[in-house]
């Protein structure tokens, strides 16, 4: 038998079979056994033979020496009765000791290690995309001096940064003292052309000096010039990275060349550093050239401000001097400025998506939460150890040992604990990292900075063992108390007598288990509400139809197409190209399609109710085609649908969503009421009603207003193209048919419309599963918190439940003994885990806008399935209680 | 001291050292038991046993010299001490006085 063809076989053996000499008998008769099967059956069948014997033979040796597993006889540390050196040798010694001890009891300490580990890699890997996300997402030098600077209307909960106008902006930049550098930023989505494929690009337009202010200077070329802010002189671009290697191939020699970007030539006269893609995701920067009339306007809010604070200004300051500058513009424009207060926020909280902070808030609160299950575990598993240890301490302390000493080396070996646990949970956290970057789709990353931060370094390694220690500390002080309260005389009268433990060393461990269970119960419930809500919004009632839907959105540039007849024009001819493509069954066309990342809202005035302009609620707002309704499956509820005869110069229409007809008209027919968009706006008539649909998962108010594109011709066109048969087999021939009419015209994103709505929800689909996987991490550590609680309790009873038997105790009377306390904790835990959970449910219905809604039902089935698992955990050691000997038990002692 | 209790396996595993005498190691134990039961034995049930008698102390165990046909491998020889006899003739008067009088049942073809 060739040695080669054993090893694996061999190495579990080895790994399993302790004792040298059995090991080397086994190893030998498998190898002898081996060549005789060899010469019998061809080598071939050996090697696997081989390892299959040895698997079965390992399994069955490992299962015995577990079963039969005697405690291991204790040695008492001597440690107390050498002479005393300076404090460190104490410390060493006692970190020898307290890794012998650990290493003493390896099931329990390998429990204790995994769980805490487990309840680690949560947390910092939620920690880390916290950290990368919400709180540090830009780290470029300096960014605690920037600032965000807005204007909101009182009223308003949403505050967009990008809501300042030119002429505001302007007396800003002069009048105020605590801010010492100013950028100003505008939305630009720029079509790139003169390349093989044209391709829209993220993009802003900036002010002059923008580069600097973010300490981000071009690694390649330079910034703008302040003259480049001028008419005129305004064609030059800054790229990004990623654009740079994508299409332009990282051309060493790009600055200096000219691209086309809306059609025009710009000249590129820099490249963006790596990473850096403020804001939201820029690929192309020019600078923002106004017109003095453009400078002049107090109407257009179309900017967004970022400044640099003064030195030694606080933020404090300057919102206050921005405040009264806004102030008085409020009270000297009047007529524009009404509604303007000032918005002055910290960079990081001004550009931060406001939706991340509060679903990964959500996530940390849960791993904090799992974390103190964890703890709990420990904590339990660490007092079953101090019961086992009491002799030990007795005889330490009658030998002269301080109970101080005692105290610290308790301490001491939770840390070698933790110590094991925090090297574990490293390889979890990356592993986790690796799974939470893959499962954000790259059409969001765009809005989500700090994304590239999401790693596992030396700061987070920092963070995760500081939480693993303060954890064990914490936990491993009970144990350490029980340990220094030891009595010597009682214990060591009752050594060997190992009797029923002290009723207060139960009441703590039951006290834990119960915080275990309704903690759990209470993670799992919210776990599942969010599994619930996350399903509900991708697969859930949207109102439209999202399968076999291909959209193509597409921006069509204001240079080109600022007369609406050739917008229109457009429209109709690339519908009409996409019509004759075989598998497709209708194109419909809209300003905005459902789940797409922007929204339109409008005041909303019906006629015949007065409603003040303050007070006016908004809708939302689409232009579109009649074949769109068609194309989405929105059915019409009542009414007409938009016909050739509404145009341009004919009576405004509109078709009201069911939401909106009701809200304004109850019951009344809609058809014919009129309304309008502004109070000097003119009357638009109701024509039909649709269906209500949901827009995107966040936001589930049903209003729309949708009026025909033949009285309204968008900028942003999305085609709704219902296919038949797989949607994306399509997409060439789309890209043709738009190409077929304007050539220097990109498809900003082509993509199904189920594929939308997925990706639209990622961000909380993520958020949920990853709920769940803690959920049901916090469940099976409850599970194994009780049932190691119960088997301990079992085999410190086993005398008794001797006895008892001899005394003739049924076995279902022992059971029930047995029992009667997992039940208590059962029913305490799940009572209180109920009303956590409602709690959790409410806060949860709070933070997610309303997407989650608290299920007695679900709650209940809950309940049933945790209470039946504890129960069972707790059966199980009774029951093998009942199998004890009794002979046997009482022999024991 | 009373005889110590053996189970079924344990009953086969002592007939077989005794049968095999100074030749009786895991792999013609194994032999044994199958070719006189009729019952096939997992190695690893066997190994367990073995330990598990050893451990009762009916059984004693020397390493032998390692052979080449084991890959260099020392064998494990097994005897029965004392002990571990007292308890078979234990256990085999019991099955006998247990089983007398049905011998007319138990010894049909």
């Amino acid at each position: 038998m060739s040695p080669s063809s054993s090893t694996a076989g061999e190495r579990i053996l080895t790994l399993v079979v302790r004792d040298a000499e059995l090991r080397e008998s086994m190893l030998g008769d498998l190898r002898e056994e081996g060549a005789r099967l060899a010469r019998r059956a061809g080598a071939g069948k050996v090697a696997r033979w081989h390892l299959r014997q040895s698997l079965s033979i390992a399994v069955r040796y490992g299962v015995m020496r577990i079963l039969r597993r005697k405690p291991p006889v204790r040695w008492i540390t001597t440690a107390d009765l050498e002479p005393q050196g300076p404090w460190w040798t104490g410390m060493l010694r006692d970190t020898r000791y307290a890794w012998r001890a650990t290493l003493q009891r390896p099931m329990l300490s390998a429990a204790v290690v995994f769980t805490l580990a487990l309840a680690l890699a949560a947390n910092s890997t939620t920690f880390s995309l916290m950290d990368a996300l919400v709180l540090r997402p830009y780290r470029f030098p300096g960014v605690d001096r920037l600032i965000v600077a807005t204007t909101i209307a009182p009223e308003s909960t949403f505050v967009d940064r990008i809501n300042v106008t030119a002429a505001d902006f302007r007396e800003w930049r002069e009048q105020s003292k605590t801010v010492k550098g100013w950028a100003m930023y505008q939305w630009w989505d720029a079509n790139l052309s003169g390349v093989d494929v044209p391709e829209q690009v993220p993009g802003f337009f900036v002010s002059p000096g923008y580069f600097a202010l973010l300490s981000a200077p071009p690694v390649m070329g330079r910034e703008f010039f302040e003259s480049e802010g001028q008419r005129g002189q305004h064609h030059r671009v800054v790229i990004g990275q990623g654009l740079w290697t994508r299409r332009f191939a990282s051309d060493p020699n790009i600055v200096g060349k000219s691209i086309r970007l809306d059609g025009e030539p710009y000249e590129v006269v820099g490249v963006a550093p790596p990473g850096f893609n403020t804001p939201d995701g820029a690929e192309v920067w020019a600078p923002i050239a106004l017109t003095d009339e453009q400078w002049a306007n107090r109407r257009a809010e179309n900017y967004g401000v970022m400044g640099r604070l003064a030195d030694g200004v606080s933020l404090e300051q300057a919102r206050a001097e921005l405040t009264a500058i806004v102030d008085t513009q409020r009270n000297d424009h009047a007529d524009t400025n009404l509604k303007r207060y000032a918005r002055v926020m910290s960079f990081t909280k001004g550009m931060a998506d406001p939706g991340a902070g509060s679903f990964i808030s959500v996530w940390q609160a849960a791993a904090l939460l799992l974390l103190l299950i964890a703890c709990a575990n420990v904590a339990n598993l660490l007092m079953a150890r101090g019961a086992e240890r009491a002799s030990e301490y007795s005889i330490r302390l009658a030998l002269g040992s301080s109970r101080a000493r005692l105290f610290g080396q308790t301490l001491i070996e939770g840390l070698v604990l933790s110590m094991g646990a925090v090297l574990l949970s490293m390889p979890l956290i990356v592993a986790g990292l690796a799974v939470s970057k893959a499962s954000i789709p790259a059409s969001v990353l765009r809005f989500i900075p700090g994304w590239a931060f999401i790693r596992l370094d030396l700061e987070l390694f920092a963070v995760t063992a500081a939480l693993g220690t303060l954890a064990m500390i914490i936990f491993s002080v009970l144990p350490a108390i029980q340990a220094t309260k030891a009595q010597v005389a009682d214990t060591l009268r009752q050594s060997g007598r190992s009797l029923t433990p002290g009723r207060n060393r139960q009441w703590a461990r039951s006290a834990l288990a119960t915080t275990q269970m309704a903690l759990a119960l209470a993670l799992v419930f919210a776990s599942a509400l969010a599994i619930t809500a996350a399903h509900e919004t991708v697969n859930g009632r949207l109102g439209f139809d999202k399968n076999n839907v291909l959209v193509a959105q597409l921006n069509l540039p204001e240079r080109n197409y600022s007369d609406a007849d050739t917008r229109r024009r457009l429209i109709t001819e690339v519908s009409d190209a996409m019509r004759v493509i075989p598998a497709v069954a209708d194109v419909g066309v809209v300003s905005i399609i459902p789940a797409a990342f922007n929204n339109w809202t409008r005041r909303f005035f019906p006629e015949g109710q007065d409603i003040p302009e303050l007070e006016a609620r908004t809708a939302q707002f689409r232009m579109a085609t009649p074949e769109y309704f068609a194309a989405m499956k929105i059915p019409l509820m009542r009414g007409r649908m938009f016909d050739d005869s509404d145009r341009p110069e004919s009576t405004p229409v509109a078709i009201l969503s069911t939401t909106l007809v009701h809200r304004y008209w109850g019951d009344e027919d809609p058809l014919g009421k009129r309304f309008r968009f502004a109070l000097d706006g003119p009357w638009i008539t109701v024509v039909g009603v649709s269906g209500d649909i949901v827009h995107n998962w966040f936001d589930r108010r049903g209003d729309m207003v949708y009026v025909p594109i033949t009285q309204q011709a968008p900028y942003s066109v999305a085609f709704a193209v219902r296919t038949v048969g797989d949607p994306h087999a399509l997409a060439g021939d789309l890209r043709r048919a738009v190409a077929a009419v304007d050539a220097d015209q990109p498809i900003a994103a082509l993509e199904s419309l189920d594929k939308m709505v997925e990706e639209r929800a990622a961000g909380f689909v993520f958020i949920s599963r990853a709920l769940g996987v803690v959920g049901l991490i916090a469940l099976v550590l409850a599970v194994i918190g009780i049932y190691s609680l119960m088997a301990f309790l079992t085999t410190q009873r086993t005398q008794e439940i001797g006895v008892r038997m001899a005394l003739g105790a049924g076995r279902w009377q022992v059971v029930r003994a047995t029992t009667s306390r997992a039940i208590g904790i059962t029913i305490v835990g799940t009572v209180v885990g109920s009303a956590l959970a409602i709690g959790v449910g409410r806060a949860m219905e709070s933070i997610l806008y309303g997407m989650v809604t608290t299920s007695f039902v679900q709650l209940g089935a809950l309940v049933a399935v945790l209470g039946s698992v504890a129960l069972l955990a707790a059966y199980v050691p009774a029951r093998r209680a009942t199998q004890v000997d009794p002979m046997a038990a009482l022999r024991e002692s | 001291m009373a005889p110590i209790y053996l189970g079924e396996f344990e009953y086969a595993v002592l007939l077989s050292v005794l049968h095999l005498d100074e030749g009786a190691y895991a792999v013609p134990i194994r032999e044994v038991i199958e070719q006189r039961t009729g019952r096939p034995v997992a190695r690893g049930a066997l190994y367990t046993g073995l330990d598990r008698l050893e451990s009762k102390g009916c059984l004693k165990s020397r390493m032998g010299d390692p052979s080449d046909e084991r890959g260099g491998k020392a064998r494990r020889y097994y005897s029965v001490t004392a002990a571990g006899l007292k308890a078979l003739r234990a256990t085999h008067e019991a099955f006998s006085s247990l089983t007398k009088g049905l011998e007319s049942i138990l010894e049909q073809p």
